[in-house]
């Protein structure tokens, strides 16, 4: 390779499956040790690029590739099936189904077998490989028990294992917690200190990147280049179009957007940091105002008193009012999906009595219970028993008039004919709470409805939540959700209650969100900021 | 034979016969309820359900092998599980998948209707029963049980594999997980057109 | 000397050979004795807890009970067989009571040589010696050691869809074709979600540069040495000497190829 030849080189790519054509005539180059961003809205074709870049595609489906891509001056065509694989690594979004092996130790193998590493070698590699990433005491753990943080870690172990000139990130935290998620990008950080790499990242949360990335390449819903630029120009001048093509933005660009609308954001281009949107703001008190809630409790609908659980919930003790909006955080591991269950129904308590209507949950009819109480799944498919859209809302209806019209609300109308399975990420969901939301129960208990899905989708099943005059009790990690929609929240940490209260005490609260490994929202987190330098300036 | 197959195909295959694998055993719990009730003719009812991963691994996947590869891993599977079926159970499978492959083998891989599939079923069936009769023993018992039980297992590989199994990669197709297999492409076809 | 060291696919293959053989012969002693010596065997090499042992034997147990009965009740009628009793069309015969009881011994003889297997055996280690010791195709080895990591959230997503269905208020099946629909309910789904996720393994697994090629250097090497053969020659002269045995005192009877 030459010096300043770029390290890949993509010319007139195109990739077409089953005679529809992904993207086209796409052309650019990569040099060694950048590290860019790859943007687009959904179904753009993102995932697709970074296949053919490591030669994955179109090997591995029916796909027909044009055009051609270089990797250090040679050919793609050139490398032997698998060789480019120990240059180019790639980390999956899931973490439950990037593995092959039972074992961490294992698992790193797998991939140094697939490349001859002579044995006497392997051990010193796998070592090193999990100390990088922090997993050295977890060498011969099972891998079914690690947590989504730690899977996605031991992922990039078996990549860095390789010791690989370029690293693909495919949405590597759509599956984690906050948290873990800051983590991960920690450790990317920190080892691109010590050992450079090209880095390509795909990905929805901006924000606990935008250090880390140069460059911003970004494909709109037809698969052509958008923009293809350094990160400040990218975000500072074209996010506006970005928003309009869906494609997600780091939180503080959209603060700017919705700033500079409402003419409380002075500055020329968009902030990339906080301090810099506080900065360009004229009138942030403005900025600021929250509309208060109106929080007067109705009766009570659900009690829990003293409950204890599969060994693991402890003294829990809590109400939920009649309409009332409710959020559960905490850790991974908290408990949280335990809690849930029991309030459903679903697991037996060791101590403790949960009424609800007045009458114990265990005295309950489970064909009475079930219509007052529904409960929406993490993954919508859990929840779907029938072959057709239309089916699955009427089911167990007696009044089919009101089927079409719930298919409106929830915009399915033109899909009432399909597959549930066969909709899209979002569609699923939205499908999965209109089930729940035909019953007119007292109280609905959610499992992360926002989960994996995107801004506008998340949106729109929170507005409907909102309108629904019964009770919501959702479990989620997304502190944006909590501050703009919940009237309680409630924090569960190894089990206990530590918190509830409104979302604005709790955000008051900085040992509980220490203890719980919780964030604050953006919004709270600017005017923190704020203060912060009004002080500074006072002083 | 696996040079020409792509590793998504062996891996969805083999997750079928995990799937399966798991389903066979608790169906031998049912098996040994029809079995205190009827004798070891019970058994034969529910025989056929044994076969329907390679039925459903042939006509979903078609290529040559894999109704004989499937229920080979679903034994397999078995086997580490660890319910006790020790590794002759490999064994069975193995022929039991050769059965039905027989029969796919018979038209080329090229047809996979109905009729085939119940065939294929059948095949299994008559496989197993050859073997079971030289390791179970049946000629200890009289000519005319084992007659029965013979009729009742081909009746049952007929119907609890060959329909069943086309009944479940059907169901299957129409939620799209098929989109990439001959079975799935099939499919789309017949929506679309 | 344990009989967790063993070479699996030696470990399988000397169990597989042995019951074949087993399998020609209709008597009760020579199954008698292979059981007394794979027990011993078990609980002497194998160090298994007794707990499990019995908890797996447990099934067999019902199993070899149903095929006495079996046998008693529809035996196979030779020339000179001593009726004992006759009701009906049921006929009772001392030679098919003998039949019935080989053929119930034999069960639990096939099951304690299993048991042995199983409670010895790593999964991982029956793979990987598959591959290196029987040429199993790696492509097939690791796609079935996949497949298997997929159990526990199979056994996960099963039990979340009971009560998924609970919630729906789905009644319970009675009907034969209730049954049918509830069977669909959950086997669709659960094979949907594997089916997608088998292919997202296969593409993480093809990134990471496996191409199923069959020289592999192995991380964990499963070995062969002189302890595996000393345990195929122990156990193959074992069920040789009971025949041997069986024989002796006149109990042996082939399998003559009836039909």
């Amino acid at each position: 390779m030459l010096p300043f030849e770029p390290q890949i080189k993509v010319e007139d790519l195109g990739f077409s499956y089953e005679d529809s054509y992904i993207f086209k005539d796409l052309s650019f180059s990569i040099l060694k040790n950048q590290s860019l961003f790859l943007l687009g809205p959904s179904g753009s074709g993102k995932s697709t690029l970074a296949y053919c870049l490591n030669k994955l595609y179109p090997e591995a489906v029916d796909g027909v590739i044009t055009g051609k891509i270089m990797f250090e001056g040679k050919n793609l065509n050139d490398f032997k099936p698998g060789e480019l694989n120990q240059k180019i690594g790639i980390v999956f979004q899931d973490p439950e189904s990037q593995f092959c092996m039972l074992t961490v130790e294992e698992e790193v193998a797998f991939g140094l077998e697939n490349f001859h590493v002579p044995r006497a070698e392997m051990e010193a590699k796998i070592d090193r490989a999990l100390e990088w990433v922090g997993l050295q005491a977890e060498k011969k753990t099972v891998i079914h028990t690690l947590s989504g943080g730690q899977k996605q870690k031991l992922a990039l172990a078996c990549v860095l294992a390789l010791e690989p000139e370029v690293i693909i990130l495919d949405e590597p935290t759509a599956n984690l917690d906050p948290q873990s998620s800051t983590e991960l990008v920690e450790t990317i950080t920190k080892l691109r200190k010590t050992r450079p790499f090209t880095l390509i990242v795909i990905e929805h949360k901006l924000d606990d990147w935008i250090e880390l990335i140069d460059r911003c390449l970004v494909l709109d819903s037809t698969g052509a280049i958008l923009f293809d630029g350094i990160t400040l120009q990218c975000f500072g001048e074209f996010a506006p179009f970005l928003k309009k093509e869906g494609i997600w933005l780091p939180k503080v660009v959209e603060a700017g957007i919705s700033a500079k609308n409402e003419g409380f954001y002075k500055g020329e281009r968009l902030p990339l940091r906080t301090a810099e949107l506080l900065s360009g703001l004229e009138d942030s008190s403005a900025f600021f105002k929250k509309e208060s809630k109106n929080t007067t409790l109705m009766e009570p609908i659900l009690e829990v008193n003293g409950l204890y659980a599969r060994g693991h919930l402890k003294n829990i003790t809590l109400r939920i009012h009649k309409g009332e909006k409710i959020a559960l955080v905490g850790q991974n591991g908290s408990g949280k999906t335990t809690l849930s269950k029991c309030l459903a129904g679903f697991l037996p308590l060791t101590k403790g009595e949960i009424q609800f209507l007045g009458v114990p949950l265990s005295k309950w009819k489970e064909k009475d219970l079930y219509q007052s109480l529904g409960y929406v799944f993490q993954n919508p498919e859990h929840q779907f028993i029938t072959d057709c859209v239309y089916e699955e809302i009427a089911f167990g209806l007696s009044q089919r008039a009101i089927v079409s019209s719930v298919l409106e609300t929830m915009n399915l109308q033109k899909h009432a004919g399909a597959h549930p399975f066969a909709l899209s990420q979002g569609q699923k969901r939205r499908l999965s709470v209109a089930t729940m939301l035909v019953h007119e129960q007292e109280l609905l208990i959610l499992d992360e409805p926002t989960f994996g899905q995107d801004a506008n989708t998340a949106h729109e099943i929170m507005s409907v939540l909102n309108e629904k005059n019964g009770a919501v009790f959702m479990i989620t990690h997304d502190m944006e959700l909590v501050d703009q929609y919940a009237d309680t929240v409630y924090v569960l940490n190894e089990g206990e209650l530590i918190f509830s209260g409104t979302p604005e005490r709790l955000w008051g609260k900085r040992d509980v969100i220490e203890r719980a490994r919780l964030k604050l929202p953006f919004r709270k987190q600017l005017q923190n900021e704020m203060v912060r330098r009004e002080i500074h300036v006072a002083t | 034979m696996l040079a020409k197959w792509k590793l998504r195909e062996v891996i969805v295959l083999s997750v079928l016969a995990v799937v399966f694998a798991v389903v066979y055993l608790l169906f031998l719990q049912l098996g040994n309820v029809l079995f205190g009730l009827f004798g070891l003719i019970g058994y034969d009812i529910i025989f056929g359900i044994w076969f329907i991963v390679s039925i459903i691994a042939a006509y979903i996947i078609r290529k040559p092998g894999a109704a004989f590869l499937s229920e080979t891993v679903a034994a397999t599977v078995e086997v580490m599980l660890g319910n006790a079926v020790g590794p002759q159970l490999i064994i069975s499978g193995m022929i039991q998948g050769l059965g039905a492959e027989a029969v796919f083998a018979a038209t080329k891989w090229k047809n996979y209707s109905t009729w085939v599939l119940m065939a294929a079923g059948m095949g299994s069936s008559v496989f197993s029963f050859a073997w079971g009769f030289y390791v179970s023993g049946f000629a200890a018992l009289s000519p005319s049980y084992v007659t029965a039980m013979f009729f009742v297992r081909l009746v049952s590989g007929a119907l609890l594999a060959g329909l069943l199994g086309k009944y479940l990669s059907e169901g299957l197709a129409k939620t799209g997980a098929l989109n990439s297999f001959p079975l799935g492409k099939e499919h789309k076809r017949n929506v679309t057109v | 000397m344990s009989l967790h060291e063993v070479n699996p696919s030696i470990k399988a293959f000397t169990i597989v050979i042995s019951i074949l053989i087993l399998s020609a012969f209709f008597d009760p002693i020579t199954p008698i004795l292979i059981i007394l010596w794979t027990v011993t065997l078990t609980f002497v090499f194998g160090r298994v807890s007794l707990k499990k042992w019995l908890l797996l034997l447990a099934p067999f147990l019902f199993i070899a009970v149903i095929y006495v009965w079996s046998t008693l009740l529809f035996p196979r009628l030779q020339e000179g067989d001593h009726v004992i009793w006759q009701w009906g069309f049921l006929t009772m015969t001392a030679e098919g009571f003998r039949r019935g009881v080989s053929l119930g011994l034999r069960v639990l003889s096939f099951a304690t040589l299993s048991i042995m297997f199983t409670l010895t055996t790593k999964p991982t280690d029956f793979l990987l010696s598959l591959m290196q010791q029987c040429k199993l195709p790696p492509k097939l080895a690791y796609g079935i050691m996949a497949g298997y990591r997929f159990l526990p959230l199979i056994k996960e997503e099963f039990q979340i869809l009971q009560n998924a269905h609970r919630v729906r208020g789905v009644a319970r099946a009675r009907t034969i074709s209730e049954k049918m629909q509830q069977l669909k309910r959950y086997v669709i789904p659960l094979l949907a979600g594997a089916i997608r996720k088998a292919e997202r393994t296969a593409l993480a697994m093809e990134s990471k540069g496996f191409t199923g090629e069959k020289n592999r250097i192995f991380y964990r090497e499963i070995k062969l040495s002189y302890i595996d053969w000393l345990f195929f020659i122990l156990m193959i002269s074992a069920v040789v000497l009971s025949v041997c045995i069986s024989w002796k005192f006149g109990y042996l009877q082939f399998y003559n190829g009836e039909l």
